[in-house]
């Protein structure tokens, strides 16, 4: 309550302030920020989607973050941003904190605690003002197997052949923390992660490739330790293999974005490779046609995950001794719970820019996911027969301060 | 049944905004630099240094959101919307990448701001008297 409290005078406040930013009077130090509220509700009582329910929600994806820019030098600078959820499940604190070098205009070197460049809006996935949806595309943003923030160093260079303007960055790091893939629990350890980017930008159209690849990874999730060791000691050291996440894996991105006084296309793919068996592989797309009129913007977005699935076969006999049991069931229950997420998704998108700085937003989701795959639900404790079918209705603001 | 509240919404927005923006008003802008030497800058150089490109020559200025002359500017050498241009100053400040240009409030502090200051470049009417000092980099239309 006293969360939610702190929340609503933040936002409030922030709501209130007139300037896009506010600069101290010796102006070395820079503080701005961003907010948004959203509700959301899901027409299914079957299973939560993004957290959402068949109930209308204001703190899944409410949130305020602040910034502050300190300029050391002219060329030296120090950057954080805190980061405030009105709830409790989502992790609150320091998102970025680094130091950046910019010699010159055409290079940039930043070094810290960075958030992860991977898509074309995931370094700013808190910001929604940014970005034209309420929710982007989950096949692609909601995948828990890019990790959002790093440790780490980012190099980026700027340059043009004439009318064509070329960004080209790259970045190393890693990253330690937990993460949810659909209600299940796992803690990532993911080091050596590295990749880069490049953006070609022609007029209104940016072609933009980018590599993700993490050389090491070990994720522990609740029980399957536990798991493995007992297939193990059982001889059954195929299966123990099966379930243990530790690899490698690699992702490439490729997006094609327009951008003009009327017309908005953007379209990004993503697919991911990995050793670790159980995690499989993955074929992720989404394409979106927007119109804008004047302040207003509509927009359709489809996007599909595909999951490439590695066959796996319970070899324990089940009736046989009832220790072999409880690692029978034990690895059905495993199983069950490794998400599958194959989805489809319709998504219609307003966008109302009232004022400078600020944006209304209604997003309607039409959800078709598959029987017996998780498709991005959570499904509830008695969920029975569920079709994996739902809508999602959102509606929200945005502001930057 | 409340939710088809929203549809209504939506809808009574879409009738709206079939009112065409006022952005293509019968008025144009000049590109003008306080330069020590004349330059000529093409139309594509002036948009990338206004979207945060690299310079260590020129400083961009820019006028407050809604000013009639930077809806010009927006529509004739950015060739985006105020709100898609408000975005993505928001990805490029909150990704640490680049920050948005100076803002001045009224076309007379424009005027003023790029006398005072060295390499800077601004937008004025094309129909304003252009200071002797300053240098006409490009007019629209």
């Amino acid at each position: 309550m006293r969360r939610a409290i702190f929340f609503v005078s933040m936002v409030v406040t922030t709501m209130l302030t007139p300037c896009a930013s506010m600069a101290s009077e010796d102006s070395s130090i820079e503080f701005s920020g961003f907010a948004r509220v959203v509700a959301g509700y899901l027409d299914t009582d079957q299973a939560y989607f993004e957290g959402y329910e068949d109930e209308l929600t204001f703190t899944e994806k409410s949130l305020v973050g602040f910034q502050a820019d300190y300029a050391v030098t002219d060329e030296i600078s120090l950057s954080g941003q805190l980061l405030l959820h009105s709830d409790s499940q989502h992790q609150s604190g320091l998102e970025w904190l680094y130091l950046s070098y910019d010699p010159n205009p055409d290079w940039q070197l930043k070094v810290g605690r960075l958030r992860t460049p991977y898509l074309k809006y995931s370094d700013v996935f808190d910001v929604g003002y940014a970005y034209p949806w309420i929710s982007p595309p989950r096949q692609l943003y909601g995948s828990y197997l890019f990790f959002p923030r790093y440790e780490g160093a980012n190099l980026r260079y700027r340059f043009n052949i004439d009318q064509v303007y070329i960004d080209v960055e790259a970045y190393y790091g890693e990253f330690s923390d937990d993460i949810d893939a659909n209600g299940a629990k796992f803690h990532i350890d993911a080091n050596d992660m590295y990749g880069g980017i490049v953006e070609v930008n022609y007029n209104g159209w940016q072609l933009r490739g980018a590599s993700f690849l993490v050389d090491k990874i070990r994720a522990g999730a609740e029980g399957i330790e536990t798991l493995t060791s007992a297939l193990d000691q059982a001889g059954f050291a195929d299966l123990a293999t099966f379930f243990t996440i530790n690899g490698s894996t690699e992702a490439y991105i490729f997006g094609l974005t327009y951008d003009s006084l009327d017309w908005v296309l953007s379209a990004e793919y993503v697919d991911v490779a990995s050793t670790i068996t159980i995690l499989a592989g993955i074929e992720n797309y989404y394409f979106t046609v927007g119109r804008y009129f004047g302040e207003y913007q509509f927009l359709v977005t489809y996007a599909k995950a595909n999951q490439e699935l590695t066959f796996f076969e319970n070899t324990i006999p089940p009736g046989v001794d009832p220790r072999l049991d409880q690692l029978y069931f034990g690895i059905e229950q495993v199983i069950s719970q490794f998400p599958t997420d194959e989805l489809n998704s319709v998504t219609l998108t307003g966008r109302w820019d009232f004022r400078p700085n600020m944006a209304f937003k209604a997003e309607v989701s039409f959800l078709n996911g598959y029987n017996g795959k998780s498709s991005m639900f959570e499904l509830k404790a008695d969920a029975e027969g569920f079709d994996r079918k739902a809508v999602l209705y959102q509606f929200g603001v945005e502001w930057v301060f | 049944m409340k939710f088809l509240n929203l549809t209504l919404i939506v809808s009574s927005l879409l009738a709206t905004s079939m009112v065409s923006p006022q952005v293509l008003a019968a008025s144009e802008i000049v590109v003008v630099a306080n330069l020590p030497a004349p330059v000529t800058m093409e139309k594509h150089e002036i948009r990338n240094l206004f979207m945060g490109g690299a310079s260590s020559e020129f400083e961009p200025v820019t006028l407050e959101p809604g000013i009639h002359e930077r809806l010009i500017f927006n529509a004739r050498v950015v060739g985006l919307t105020e709100s898609r241009i408000q975005s993505y100053w928001a990805q490029m400040r909150f990704s640490g990448r680049s920050k948005a240009p100076v803002q001045v409030s009224s076309v007379e502090a424009m005027k003023q701001y790029l006398l005072d200051n060295k390499g800077s470049v601004g937008y004025l009417p094309a129909d304003s008297n252009v200071p002797d000092t300053l240098t006409v980099l490009y007019t629209s239309g």
